[in-house]
């Protein structure tokens, strides 16, 4: 079981997921997680064909990142992915790359190499600029957002 | 047919398989070539302009944000600029070495990713790696892991796969030990062999016979057994023979009112490509023995002007960046310190270096207490738009007669010939397609 936060660290809402994971990895060592140890909390910028090493081995990944579907910034989106592809209007991903988050996937899924379990929790983000920090809207949505993801994460593990 | 011309236009909003956003918008007047633009969505400089205000020592750290798939490359350029404003220059010594061998790490992971998964998938007729997997999955295994051994030499000397964060102005914050990179050589090794097959590989795949004139520009290691990648002045086939210091006397950038990035043109002619080819024409002679012998098996001359075989160039770099590590990882022996003092001064660095899609340029403007004044940065896929928008105008002169949907497949794989990276072009990425 691994949770792997997506962005880009200097491009506003595109840190989103890595403030997310940040977040979890706060709160875990803060023991507030009785399982703590039964999960993996990483950090990925850049390229996303890197995924496919990331959750090389786990049972059940869950991945966060920043989404551009057209729906109001902030808003939370959970997709499975263990036996669908992320569905077209939320491959919009903030993935400045050839091969997005979504391309990984199915990539991963052709060739075997996708965890049994993958859950992508997105968050509507507005600024993908250059330069730091989160949007109000984003902002705001972190905190539900890590619950989301630590209660997901906890549910995966105990599997 | 009726009386008048008839009016084509082909559009493709959304360039499939590049890095970034990017599209192409084409209009076929009868049998006249209008229109032909390669449309870039991002305004350019955001993120020159957030460098200004930052302290010097910042600078690889943000640039290497630009572009997930080479930081490294803004890495080295920003390094190399930083280190030149203030009057260090690192051209031997372990901390070279290191830097080179990194740099070869990202040519390994780079090349490999275009090679395989965003160019092969052209030549076998499939439309993405996702496709050809399912029925070439030999393939595809072996270009991720190529990749994979490219992300570990970049895991181990820059401290993270993605962002370096190890890489400093005057070297790096620590060191590897000669046993640390030696659980490098195995997956080299292996890269190294797959590099070579990748070639033959390469060398079956049908090309279409296409020759494109343009001026080929790229760094020259001052070393006649170096292939350029990290350090030299900037050549070309064309005369061009300067020092990084020059690029801004010879090079010309102009913003175009249908793209956000801007046109680089040399002065004194017009356009220019820079990349693989024009490494490859400009030092293949340089090559290390295996790539060199590798290329003459290939069958490729002293130089290749068909963008399409741009893969077999690429490919026999792959066997360069393999194989130039492996003897870096050989004769490493640590630094005394991983870095070496750097202290600023008012004054103006210029660093060029070539990252996989060819020549990064950046220079910086730094105050006496290191703040960053000013700060202005060339992506080599800004200085090849033109170069790309010329190609794409001879295939369409050469394709008139094929339906829409073919042309514009051949339009797209002409621009993925040549690895664009439109994120780096223009720095900023702006989802919002308007499909009119």
């Amino acid at each position: 079981m691994v949770v792997i936060g997506v962005g880009n660290a200097l491009r506003h809402d595109d840190a989103a997921g890595l403030e997310v994971t940040c977040r979890l990895r706060a709160r875990l060592h803060a023991g507030e997680n009785a399982v703590r140890t039964e999960f993996a909390v990483r950090e990925h910028e850049g390229e996303p064909l890197a995924l496919i090493d990331l959750w090389e081995g786990a049972g059940a990944v869950v991945l966060v990142d920043a989404i551009r579907s057209g729906a109001a910034p902030g808003t939370i989106h959970r997709v499975e992915a263990s036996h669908e592809p992320i569905p077209a209007r939320l491959r919009g991903s903030s993935s400045t790359h050839a091969v997005g988050v979504g391309e990984a996937i199915e990539l991963a899924r052709a060739l075997g190499r996708l965890p049994a379990r993958v859950v992508v929790y997105g968050v509507e983000g507005l600024y993908f600029d250059a330069g730091s920090g989160l949007s109000e809207e984003v902002q705001g949505a972190i905190d539900s957002l890590t619950d989301a993801v630590l209660g997901e994460a906890c549910s995966l593990a105990s599997c | 047919m009726g009386a008048g011309r008839q009016t084509r236009v082909i559009r493709t909003d959304y360039l499939a398989r590049v890095e970034g956003e990017g599209a192409m918008y084409v209009r076929l007047d009868g049998r006249e070539v209008a229109e032909v633009k390669l449309r870039i969505y991002e305004p350019p400089r955001f993120f020159e302009a957030l460098l200004r205000g930052r302290a010097f020592t910042e600078a690889p750290d943000i640039t290497a944000r630009i572009c997930g798939i080479c930081p490294v490359a803004y890495q080295m350029s920003a390094v190399r600029a930083m280190e030149d404003a203030c009057g260090v220059r690192i051209d031997d010594g372990p901390i070279r070495d290191l830097r080179r061998l990194i740099y070869c790490g990202e040519w390994i992971e780079s090349h490999s990713l275009h090679v395989y998964m965003l160019h092969a998938p052209d030549f076998l007729g499939y439309p993405g790696a996702v496709e050809m997997a399912r029925e070439h999955r030999e393939i595809v295994e072996q270009g991720l892991q190529m990749k994979k051994a490219g992300n570990a030499v970049m895991a181990l000397v820059g401290g993270r796969e993605v962002h370096p964060i190890n890489v400093r102005v005057g070297g790096f914050y620590r060191a590897p030990t000669k046993t640390q990179l030696r659980t490098l050589q195995d997956p080299l090794e292996r890269a190294r062999e797959t590099a070579l097959a990748t070639v033959r590989w390469a060398t079956e795949l049908p090309f279409p016979e296409v020759e494109r004139e343009v001026e080929l520009l790229a760094l020259a290691d001052p070393d006649p057994d170096a292939y350029p990648i990290d350090r030299g002045r900037i050549v070309s086939d064309g005369g061009i023979d300067i020092a990084p210091a020059e690029f801004d006397e010879h090079v010309v950038e102009e913003h175009v009112e249908h793209s956000n990035a801007l046109h680089a043109r040399i002065r004194e002619r017009d356009v220019y490509l820079t990349g693989p080819l024009a490494r490859y024409a400009l030092s293949s002679q340089a090559l290390r023995p295996l790539a060199g012998e590798a290329a003459r098996e290939a069958g490729l001359g002293g130089v290749c002007r068909n963008p399409f075989r741009s893969i077999l160039v690429r490919a026999v770099e792959l066997v360069q960046a393999c194989d130039e590590a492996l003897a870096l990882i050989e004769s490493y022996e640590p630094p005394v310190a991983p870095a070496v003092e750097v202290t600023p001064r008012r004054a103006v660095g210029h660093g060029a270096t070539e990252a996989p899609r060819g020549l990064l340029y950046h220079r910086y403007e730094i105050d006496e207490d290191g703040t960053i004044l000013d700060a202005r940065i060339v992506p080599p896929t800004s200085q090849n738009q033109l170069a790309i928008e010329q190609d794409l105008r001879a295939v369409l002169e050469a394709n008139l007669d094929l339906p829409d949907d073919r042309l514009a497949l051949r339009c797209e794989q002409t621009i993925r010939n040549h690895d664009p990276c439109i994120s780096c072009a223009t720095h900023f990425l702006q989802l919002t397609i308007d499909r009119g």
